[in-house]
């Protein structure tokens, strides 16, 4: 491991790991979709502002109502794909720390299920109806869902990475480790949510803006204007702010790990993720403050800032794995890998990987054509 | 030729490599689910998710028909009807259907860690590919569901058909694999992706379950007609006739059936036609619940001699097609004993060409895990033996819930209890060949007569090496083979074979 990740593994090992973090990146954006999302709206719901319209009504609001059973489904659908090459990458270790947690990890199943009947109540007519405490319970309950399963996840990645606590944690049924390690790393992930929903959110926003004022005559352009660009202006403030505190907390993880992963994380392997990762940050900062003194947002400016996002997600992606491979047996890594590049299937996920995507391509361009067919 | 070990210094964690075989053998934490056996949880979850799974398969080619009914000017209430149907296939179908899949992936973990790791190792670009059909799946099935009152009639239907194809796709693919674990096929010796997945069983099952689909698609559709409040009492009729003919391709079920039966191992054939009662019983269930749906299709749907009501539809789709399905998964995944994966691995986890090896060295010498609640077993020689209840038994046993080894072994004595254990495959021919050493074998016994003796704090040590001597003998008479040794094709894998002709040699 003396070559940036992953030139410096084995052929077949650095293949997988690239296939793993792009699924799994295509998978977090849609998770931070939901688990931002669902705060969001917990917060709205509490705290109703003291504007005229209150902000769980804004756009903003309802475009998350809107879409997040969406998201939901897209996030598990998108979550299957790393959760396939994980098994094939860290078999022993995944399936352990699965055992280990036992129920408790079990249990994020029907978790899953009764937040995403709740994401239905509260997308429904229904809920205009209900009293502030009902609704209130609904959006907490929904947030409290998505924070236990994301405490789940941490607790499992960190108890797979440390294969000498497994022994004592079968004995002793205290499987979820203590110390400053799981906090950090469980809050960089929930605060780093924040800036990936505020830039999907702009783009549904600038969407929504087109749309409303087209089918609502007696609303003012400047008023939609000002509604939009006011939340627009929030979503950026979130998204700074986000960056930055989710960055301490990364800090303050890394300042948990081992010294020898930090050296290999500082070194020629880690190094240039590490620089892109900060780079990205800073970038996608510039660009928020940059749409903060124009009166409107820029799609160039949100495009920019959700390729640095994209970005700034595989390098911390990629440490996440340095992370990993540095605490578990890269031996095994490495054959396991080796004999899964020997199975065949490969071209026929390929070929149907280009297929599935013109399909996919093809309904949204159906669907995008709705107004000319209407 | 020693199969290489390796011991992980990293983590302590212990396993075996054969490197010719480039399969990684790993030992896992076993997890006690009381009186329920592992295997239970398995079958919960699987079923539930199967008929869901089904149910969304089934409802693609029905909304597909209804809606080119409604399009054709044929029946002008299929269009009310494909709104409903679709908003119950998304709450039940999407939530519901897409999480346990996800749940029976964890939960496969839970009960057989290297069952699901061999099928992901072998199958994960099939898997890889249907996920992209998941994903045409959802993003279709969301935009008929968000877009449906803007759309043409055309284009609606244009997004049913690519949700009913990428939904039937998924099917064709974890058909391929769910069929290979009873039937390898020439997989065993090629290990060609496509001859595991074209395995003898893939075009029968995936017949088989298609239909299965129609017709759960059509009973629910049955359901959602009564419910939906704006369809009259003539319309509903006319929509129930109509998705009765999704029912009809039952009739081809007997035939699909006998052939899915016909590419089973003999062995499991026989399980499943009278050798094992309780998989008798659930296949006779499963049959009987197809017969009633089918003939009340004939009579009522076909036919129209009777009107479906909510009620009836209901009773016949929650009690019977769930029945049938339940029976049908419970025969399925029955048939295949004492695998999982057959001729590649046992119920237990452990490879037919594993058991030479660990008869020397032992199945739990290298298990870092302790006995839970250790302090309260008697003595060492029954710690062991809880370990290795654990490590071969403890997947589709309990020691006193379901499926009890104590209940089981009640009227075995001592000696009989020794023989029959490492004659295993012999006493009961479903069951895979003891393990372990005679020691292990030994300490399994006194476990279970402590057991049976009400748990008593104290307890002798029994390894007299007269014991252990004439368990060995047995053990040797007994061989590493399994019972159906002799309808075996092809050696799984000719180095590891050779492995453990060598291993029993030197046993000698």
């Amino acid at each position: 491991m003396d070559r940036m990740f992953p030139f410096g593994f084995d052929s077949h090992l650095a293949f997988y790991l690239v296939v793993y973090v792009l699924t799994l990146v295509v998978h977090v954006f849609l998770m931070a979709y939901v688990l931002a999302g669902s705060l969001w709206l917990s917060w709205a719901t509490l705290f109703p502002g003291a504007d005229a319209t209150p902000r769980a009504k804004q756009p903003l609001a309802r475009i998350l109502r809107d879409w997040m059973p969406f998201a939901l489904s897209g996030a598990i659908t998108a979550g299957v794909a790393p959760l396939l090459f994980v098994q094939i990458l860290y078999r022993q270790q995944f399936y352990t720390a699965n055992l280990l947690l036992g129920w408790r990890w079990m249990v994020v199943i029907p978790v899953l299920v009764m937040a995403f009947y709740l994401l239905y109540v509260v997308k429904s007519n229904a809920v205009g109806r209900m009293s502030l405490p009902v609704r209130l319970g609904l959006s907490v309950s929904i947030a409290a869902c998505f924070l236990f399963v994301a405490f789940c996840w941490t607790a499992n990645h960190l108890l797979s990475l440390d294969a000498t606590v497994w022994p004592e944690a079968y004995g002793s049924g205290v499987a979820v480790k203590s110390g400053f390690a799981l906090p950090l790393r469980l809050l960089t992930w929930i605060i780093g949510t924040f800036p990936v929903m505020s830039i999907l959110a702009s783009w549904q926003l600038r969407g929504m803006r087109s749309r409303t004022a087209a089918s609502d005559p007696t609303v003012s352009e400047s008023h939609w204007t000002a509604l939009f660009n006011f939340e627009h202006r929030r979503l950026g403030t979130v998204s700074v702010a986000g960056l930055a505190l989710a960055s301490v907390c990364a800090a303050g993880y890394g300042a948990t790990l081992p010294p020898s992963v930090r050296a290999l994380l500082i070194g020629n392997t880690g190094l240039p993720w590490i620089l892109v990762v900060i780079a990205g940050v800073l970038f996608q900062i510039a660009g928020w403050l940059f749409q903060f003194r124009r009166p409107c947002i820029c799609n160039r400016w949100l495009s920019a800032i959700s390729l640095a996002a994209t970005i700034t997600l595989i390098g911390v992606a990629s440490l996440r794995e340095i992370i990993r491979l540095t605490l578990v047996n890269l031996d095994q890594v490495t054959v396991a890998t080796k004999a899964a590049a020997g199975v065949g299937g490969f071209e026929l996920f390929v070929v149907f990987t280009i297929l599935n995507v013109g399909l996919i391509v093809w309904c949204i361009c159906l669907v995008q054509s709705r107004n000319r067919q209407a | 030729m020693e199969p290489a070990r390796y011991n992980d210094e990293v983590s302590g964690a212990t396993g075996q490599y054969f490197p010719e075989r480039y399969t990684m053998i790993d030992m896992y934490p076993v997890n006690d689910y009381g009186p329920l056996m592992p295997g239970l949880v398995m079958a919960a979850v699987a079923i539930v998710h199967v008929f869901l799974a089904q149910f969304a398969v089934g409802g693609g080619i029905l909304l597909c028909y209804f809606q080119w009914l409604a399009m054709t000017g044929r029946s002008e209430s299929s269009r009310i009807f494909v709104h409903g149907y679709f908003k119950v296939l998304v709450l039940i179908s999407f939530v519901l259907g897409a999480l346990t899949g996800v749940g029976i992936w964890f939960t496969s973990i839970q009960v057989s860690a290297p069952t699901i790791g061999e099928m992901v190792f072998n199958f994960h670009w099939i898997w890889a590919t249907e996920w992209t059909f998941f994903c045409l799946e959802v993003v279709a099935g969301y935009c008929f569901y968000r877009y449906h009152n803007q759309l043409s009639d055309r284009t609606c239907l244009t997004l049913l058909v690519l949700y009913a194809f990428a939904a039937w796709m998924s099917l064709f693919w974890i058909n391929g694999i769910l069929s290979w674990q009873l039937t390898p096929g020439d997989w065993l010796t090629t290990h060609a992706v496509a001859d595991g997945f074209f395995n003898p069983g893939f075009w029968p099952s995936l017949f088989f379950r298609t239909i299965v689909c129609m017709t759960l698609a059509a009973l629910i559709g049955c359901v959602v007609v009564n419910v939906i409040p704006a369809l009259s009492r003539e319309q509903r009729q006319e929509l129930i006739n109509k998705a009765a003919h999704l029912l009809m391709p039952m009739l081809a079920m007997p035939v699909l059936g006998a052939w899915f039966l016909y590419t089973m191992p003999s062995d499991s054939r026989s399980w499943v036609l009278g050798g094992s009662p309780a998989m008798m019983l659930f296949f006779m269930i499963s049959v009987g619940a197809s017969l009633a749906i089918g003939g009340y299709a004939f009579l009522g749907l076909w036919l129209q001699k009777l009107y479906v009501n909510g009620a009836t539809a209901s009773l016949l789709l929650l009690l019977l097609a769930f029945g049938a399905t339940a029976g049908g998964e419970f025969v399925r995944e029955g048939s295949r004993k004492p695998y999982t994966v057959r001729h590649v691995l046992y119920s237990n986890g452990i490879r037919p060409e594993e058991v030479a090896e660990l008869r020397i060295h032992g199945c739990v010498t290298n298990d870092p895990y302790p006995v839970i609640h250790e302090t309260s077993l008697p003595n060492e020689m029954v710690t062991v033996g809880a370990k290795v209840f654990r490590r071969q038994c403890a997947v589709c046993h309990t020691m006193e819930g379901s499926n009890a080894v104590a209940h089981l072994t009640a009227s075995w004595d001592a000696d009989q209890m020794r023989m029959n254990i490492a004659k295993l495959q012999q006493t009961k021919p479903f069951m895979p060949p003891f393990a372990g050493t005679a020691a292990e074998l030994e300490s399994l016994v006194q476990y279970i007569l402590w057991v049976h003796d009400s748990r008593p704090n104290d307890w002798r040590d029994s390894s007299e090496s007269a014991t252990i001597d004439q368990i060995t003998k047995w053990l040797d008479e007994a061989g590493t083979e399994p019972a159906d040794v002799s309808s075996r094709k092809t050696p799984v894998a000719t180095a590891t074979r050779i492995d453990s002709s060598e291993s029993e040699g030197s046993a000698e």
